[in-house]
């Protein structure tokens, strides 16, 4: 059986965002769509090998700044390198079959016991693994863009929602209005307008809308 | 019988070419000759997967390891259950399942079908065959489960350990079922297009298979949740996960679709919103299956990155460019036939329901994509977890509850100031003072506080409706309050089943919110030592290490402590926590340790205890208080209840017994839900 090769990350933006074109050659050149896939496992594999040392010498006459739970709190914020998607804390406490965690454990024990608060903690971990360590992104440069865009996209529906509706609501108003005033015994007439005249201008006002 | 399977398939693939072929040629043509035939093909690639599906069953009951799919995912020594269960415990096997579920989907439309929407019915089935057509060419190209191995191992590697749950049997099928459901609307959607026929036929069609979709992703995102509380072991049910969030997606826009397609029936607005919302359903099940298959984005439980992963990009990047261009071709069709009149009116409030449904969806998909976005753009990995999503969602969902409440209660059209008073006074009442109560017992976290008092709103809405209607009834008819209730639903299901469903979501929002009150402890104990621990609700807990003990079971060698706790000096029933380790025939380990948490469930919160290893013969566990956890299984079943009661069928000579046909002035305050 043939090993077959994955669409990457960068990749799959590039589909995406609409080049589709591209996106399905790529999808092509990537690896033979006949190719056969690995016996696929349901869940990734345990990384024991992915742990790396954050050591940082202990500050001058050092003493631990953090509380337990604070420090609990703290590897709450950090993930799990292993593969799995937990943070340390929780992989820490779950299984006792992955070694990166309890490792990570031990560091932050070590930084905290160095006199190192949670944010120095954190900024060392973010050194030592990137951007990854952390459970959530910086709130910094383009990472706003993922707190953000939601709230931005949901806040424009609702204006525009609620500028339809009020556009709506006062046209629906207006020929009310004007049905009321022009329907048979009402009383007033409009000078020189005839049903269909009437109905033709609905049928416009509606048009416009 | 493994040879005629893998056969089958091929066969399976070659008739849903004809099938696809004869249906599109007949129903430009117009020859039934040709109609008749596409669908007969559409049957017989049925039948064919019905007979591959059998040989690969065949072949992991009898343990055949010739093949690389069963010895990959079974071993001789495999409860039976879970050598059944592995049809799905793997990707060819599960893109196999995929085909199996979409072929008799596809081929149940098309029979119920026979006599009725028969202009659509060509186009239905084309699309529907050429969707089964790239399922079926992917699986037996690029992911078959016939592959054979050169050499026949002894024994095969067993099924993953987590796998091995009885909700894991369960699970995937319920989605897979609610998933490939999502199929058949879409291919309604194409039809209805193509054929330029977007009315109430192409409506009623619809919307029953979006509730069966509908009822089936209910029921497999609980199962999913729960065997992730119970399997997993990290104290929680819904991580955010990318493949937990790939199976919401298409169930937060197939119940905005739910609502917004009473909007098109009552009032004829919102056709092209509805189509979008159908194809977006669809695409969001695809798009689910690719990001659980390509390992383009990492998961803790998604299947092995493969090339599967390259064919459905291009599916989906085919799919999305045709309908787009069918859709952009036909929107002169899809011009409303009225207009929303007024801010305050039950249209309007479904429109705000959708917005925050698909704003949730969108907010879940930015948060599921952005890894691989940010990637892109700055060339660095980042990861996106359970508080940035909570920190999106969770506002968003308060606002969804509350709409839960208000929507049912305000008339079509528009809503008097009248309309709004006697209807918003109780339940608005009944919160307020609910609130104000638990505030006064010492809830002041803000999102519990406001998440139970908007549930005890919807609840006052939700009561309110049903005492108005057995009120009606016994007014009318002189029934008993059991008779004139159970009358009042099966004369008005979609009403009354709606409202059921809005219980079950008011119990998993009052369930979430119990969990920002958990709490955890580490603890070593030594065999007959004691940990005392409090509680949420203040009381306080004891527990004992009544011992550890080893023990081989079937296919695995067991560590397992016993735990007795105690509450305030009362003895409960022991709880026990086990390490696994899996083992062949031989007694060689198959795959790394696992838990098996243990679990004292109760009304008010679950204790929930974990083995996570033992040494120098003491074991070290967890404990966690997890409050209300129980009602979030209860509300699930209790949305899918109601989901199967709207969907019941009914003629329509007793919903309009029933009142069910609306009216639509502002005077209609019994307007359906």
């Amino acid at each position: 059986m043939s090993e077959g090769r994955v669409i990457d990350r960068r990749a799959f933006v590039v589909a995406a965002t609409g080049l589709g074109a591209s996106a399905v050659a790529h999808a092509v050149t990537v690896g033979p769509l006949g190719a056969q896939q690995q016996p696929a496992a349901n869940f990734a594999p345990m990384e024991q090998g992915a742990y790396r040392p954050t050591l940082r010498p202990d500050k001058p006459g050092a003493t631990a700044k953090l509380s337990v739970d604070e420090r609990d709190a703290l590897e709450h914020r950090i993930k799990c390198q292993c593969g799995c998607i937990l943070d340390v804390y929780t992989c820490r406490t779950t299984d006792f079959s992955c070694q990166v965690s309890p490792a990570m454990h031990r560091d932050v024990l070590r930084l905290v016991s160095g006199g190192y608060d949670a944010q120095e903690i954190l900024d060392a971990f973010v050194q030592t693994f990137g951007e990854v360590a952390l459970t959530e992104p910086k709130k910094e440069g383009f990472n706003w863009a993922g707190y953000f865009a939601p709230s931005v996209a949901i806040a424009t529906g609702a204006v525009v929602i609620t500028m339809l509706l009020r556009k709506r609501g006062a046209e629906a108003r207006v020929l009310a209005e004007s049905r009321a005033a022009h329907s048979p015994g009402s009383g007033v007439a409009a000078p020189g307008m005839s049903t269909d005249d009437l109905a033709r201008l609905d049928r416009a006002m509606r048009e416009d809308a | 019988m493994i040879l005629v399977g893998e056969l089958s398939l091929w066969i399976a693939l070659l008739m849903c070419v004809w099938s696809v072929t004869l249906s599109y040629a007949g129903g430009a043509m117009r020859r039934a000759d040709l109609i008749a035939s596409g669908e007969r093909g559409l049957y017989a690639g049925f039948g064919f997967i019905v007979l591959a599906s059998a040989g690969l069953w065949t072949a992991l009951i009898t343990s055949d390891f010739s093949l690389r799919y069963v010895a990959s995912f079974t071993s001789a020594n495999l409860p039976f259950v879970y050598k059944v269960s592995a049809f799905w415990g793997g990707q060819a096997g599960s893109m196999l399942f995929w085909c199996l579920i979409l072929a008799g989907y596809s081929a149940l439309a098309t029979w119920s079908n026979r006599r009725r929407v028969r202009e659509l019915m060509p186009w239905v089935t084309g699309t529907s065959a050429l969707v089964l057509l790239f399922f079926i060419a992917t699986t037996a190209i690029a992911s078959n489960p016939f592959e054979r191995l050169d050499w026949v191992p002894a024994d095969g590697r067993g099924l993953n350990p987590q796998l091995q749950n009885p909700a894991m049997a369960i699970h995937p099928p319920m989605l897979y079922l609610g998933y490939v459901a999502t199929a058949v609307p879409f291919a309604f959607a194409i039809a209805a297009l193509v054929a330029r026929r977007l009315d109430a036929e192409w409506l009623g069609a619809v919307r029953r298979w979006a509730l069966v979709s509908w009822v089936f992703l209910t029921l497999g995102i609980v199962l999913g949740m729960w065997w992730a509380y119970v399997e997993l072991g990290w104290g929680g049910y819904w991580m955010w996960d990318p493949v937990e969030n790939a199976s919401l997606l298409p169930w937060l826009t197939g119940t905005a679709f739910l609502h917004s397609i009473m909007i098109q029936e009552k009032r004829g607005m919102l056709r092209k919103w509805n189509v979008t919302l159908v194809v977006a359903t669809f695409m969001l099940s695809v798009l689910g299956t690719f990001i659980t298959r390509s390992g383009v984005i990492q998961s803790v439980h998604s299947f092995a990155q493969s090339a599967v992963g390259n064919w459905f990009a291009a599916f989906l990047i085919l799919a999305l460019v045709a309908t787009i261009w069918l859709v952009s071709v036909r929107l002169k069709d899809l011009e409303a036939q009225a207009q929303l009149e007024a801010m305050i009116s039950r249209e309007a409030a479904f429109l705000y329901n959708n917005l925050v449904l698909v704003g949730i969806a969108f907010s879940v998909l930015w948060g599921t994509l952005f890894p691989i976005i940010s990637e892109a753009v700055r060339g660095s990995k980042i990861t996106v977890g359970e508080s940035f999503f909570n920190s999106v969602n969770v506002p968003l969902g308060l606002l969804l509850l509350a709409l839960t409440g208000i929507g049912p209660l305000i008339a079509w059209r528009k809503a008097s100031v009248g309309n709004i008073q006697r209807q918003f006074a109780g339940p608005a009442a009944f919160g307020l003072i609910t609130g104000a109560a638990l505030f006064v017992l010492g809830i002041h976290k803000l999102y519990p506080l406001m998440t139970w008092t908007l549930s005890a709103f919807v609840t006052g809405t939700i009561l309110q409706e049903f005492w108005k209607g057995v009120g009606a009834r016994r007014k009318m008819y002189g029934e008993n309050p059991v008779v004139a209730l159970g009358r009042l639903v099966a004369r008005n299901r979609r009403r009354y089943g709606g409202y059921v469903v809005h219980a079950g979501i008011v119990m998993l929002f009052a369930a979430f919110a119990g969990m920002a009150f958990k709490l955890e402890y580490d603890i070593t104990l030594a065999d007959g030592a004691s940990y005392s621990a409090k509680d949420p609700y203040g009381r306080q807990w004891t527990f004992t290490n009544e011992g550890l003990s080893e023990f081989k079971a079937l296919n695995r060698e067991v560590v397992a402590i016993a735990l007795r706790p105690t509450i305030d000096g009362r003895a409960l029933p022991v709880i026990t926590s086990e390490k696994r380790q899996h083992v062949d025939s031989r007694g060689s380990p198959t795959f790394q340790p696992s838990t098996e948490v243990g679990i004292l469930v109760r009304n008010d919160m679950d204790v929930y205890v974990v083995l996570a290893g033992v040494v120098q013969k003491k074991a070290e566990i967890r404990v966690n208080f997890n409050p209300l956890v129980v009602w979030v299984w209860r509300g699930g079943v209790i949305m899918a209840l109601g989901g199967l009661i709207v969907m019941w069928p009914q003629s329509e000579k007793r919903r309009r017994q029933g009142g069910y046909v609306a009216e639509l002035a502002p005077a209609a305050e019994v307007a359906t839900a």
